[in-house]
């Protein structure tokens, strides 16, 4: 008992830790009747995404929705990530940007996490760096469906992460090379108008 | 219910995984057709053929060609046909460890084995005395190479002349090889889709393990290729690319060029191939060849007795 209270003690920290992650785990998942805004929302935010097996590229996204789009459940979007700001950041590997356009759907409006479908359509460019290589595939369409979930608290943050899958590769004839089929994408947004109309 | 129906679905995972390919006697796979290096490695190694050289012959220029994932020695027999009797420079054929032998051996065997057997080979001709060695590879012997100079492996020893790549492999065309962590398990393996001609010197069947290693290794030389990496004082680097490769994305010749430098600071050399052949100086046993693809295949064989010759 004693050596019991001993390790207590000198475990508080620790203990204080998964007290407080616990606390504000169950205040999160006890939300589960989110109160949202009414009137528009306009999330603004980073984007970062990897490609398996590939680069990480990192981004801004923004995405737009209000009440008449299906109740808030629908977004539109743009995101503009780079391998610029990931793995190509004081490396050689290849330089490339992906200009997106999106829409998301939002499963369980009330929840607190909440089940989303996204597709993506856009434009890949890479820069190979060199004259040699013009006449290889540098640019392709984008499209790619993506599956994820939503974090959506009552404070204007959102936090988002899903796997997506590029519909359109390169294939060593067609398509630039360094196009991924998988990839799984964090984005942490800011709504910008949530002072303009909450419930 | 629900645990009877996860168990059987683990079940059939389960003998999805234990299934073994329908290997019949006339593939490499066998394990009863060998590359003929192993019978006469005198006639394809020059550390068995000539192992005492004299002066003369230690001076001259040998040039090791390795061949790519799942091939032979094959893959160069061309080139020893161009050579013909040319007495100013060696031809050594290496096999890969793994390769050239069964199915089992190959299943067994990982990216270092492969590599073992170039550097078996580099440090018998150092030990011999020769001193003007070339390394000529094709796909995934590219990025073998790459990976001992990236590790430091020629700091110690005689640098190579030269590193003349041919169709080298960084960037797979098959996109589906960065998820062979995940699928190649249930998957157990992938048949190759070539004729029967080849299955006597290609394996015809490829281990999941043997794939992972692959991705392991491409992995680890773009990794090196992101940070930088210098050649020897004294090489020199040379890529030959397709522009059309349905196995080594072309790609891969830009990830080289910009991730390697000379001693000196200057960037490597690269050709693009106006090619959709993947290891296009290999000709024998394909069908419906251009003119075009004879014209490449002379090309680069003339140009890479040049580079040696130099």
């Amino acid at each position: 008992m004693r050596s019991s209270i001993h390790t207590l003690f000198c475990r508080g920290s620790q203990y204080r830790s998964l007290v407080l992650t616990a606390t504000v785990l169950s205040w999160f998942t006890t939300l589960s009747a989110q109160n949202r805004p009414t009137g528009a929302v306009l999330d603004v935010g980073v984007r970062a995404q990897k490609s398996i097996g590939l680069y990480t590229e990192t981004g801004i996204t923004a995405q737009f929705t209000h009440a008449k789009l299906v109740h808030q459940r629908l977004y539109v979007g743009l995101s503009y990530v780079t391998s610029r700001l990931g793995t190509a950041l004081n490396s050689n590997a290849v330089k490339q940007d992906n200009y997106l356009a999106s829409v998301t759907y939002l499963f369980r409006p009330n929840w607190l996490i909440r089940p989303l479908v996204r597709f993506n359509a856009g434009y890949f460019r890479a820069d190979y760096g060199s004259e040699l290589f013009r006449d290889l595939p540098q640019t392709s369409l984008l499209a790619s469906p993506e599956l994820g979930l939503c974090v959506c608290p009552r404070f204007p943050l959102k936090l988002n992460a899903s796997v997506g899958y590029n519909l359109l590769t390169g294939d060593g004839v067609t398509g630039p090379g360094t196009l991924y089929p998988v990839f799984v994408q964090t984005s942490l947004t800011w709504n910008l108008l949530h002072h303009a109309v909450t419930r | 219910m629900n645990r009877i129906l996860t168990l059987f679905l683990i079940g059939l995972i389960g003998l999805g995984c234990s299934k073994e390919p329908a290997i019949t006697d006339d593939m490499l796979d066998s394990g009863k057709l060998f590359d003929p290096s192993l019978y006469k490695p005198e006639q394809y190694l020059i550390s068995k053929a000539v192992p005492n050289p004299t002066p003369a012959q230690a001076s001259r220029p040998v040039i090791i060609a390795c061949h790519g994932y799942s091939a032979t020695t094959f893959e160069w027999d061309e080139f020893r046909a161009y050579l013909g009797n040319r007495t100013d420079v060696y031809l050594s054929q290496v096999l890969l460890g793994g390769h050239g032998r069964s199915y089992a051996d190959f299943k067994q065997s990982t990216w270092h084995d492969w590599q073992t057997a170039i550097t078996t080979e580099y440090e018998a001709l150092l030990k011999a005395g020769y001193q003007n060695i070339s390394l000529l590879t094709s796909s995934t012997s590219g990025p073998l190479s790459l990976e001992l100079v990236s590790s430091g492996y020629f700091a110690s020893r005689t640098a190579p002349r030269n590193l003349l790549l041919v169709d080298p492999i960084i960037v797979p065309s098959s996109k589906s090889l960065s998820l062979i962590g995940v699928v190649g398990p249930m998957l157990g393996y992938i048949e190759a889709d070539q004729p029967a001609t080849e299955d006597k010197v290609y394996y015809h069947f490829r281990p999941q393990e043997t794939l992972q290693q692959l991705e392991t290794l491409l992995t680890t030389v773009r990794k090196e290729l992101e940070k930088g990496v210098t050649l020897p004082t004294g090489t020199a680097l040379m890529v030959y690319k397709s522009k059309q490769d349905p196995v080594a994305d072309p790609v891969s010749a830009v990830l080289i060029y910009n991730g390697i430098k000379t001693a000196t600071g200057q960037p490597t050399d690269v050709q693009l191939i106006d090619s959709k052949l993947h290891v296009y100086t290999r000709l024998n046993l394909r069908t419906d060849l251009t003119t075009t693809d004879r014209q490449n295949q002379t090309a680069t064989f003339a140009d890479i007795v040049n580079r040696v010759l130099r």
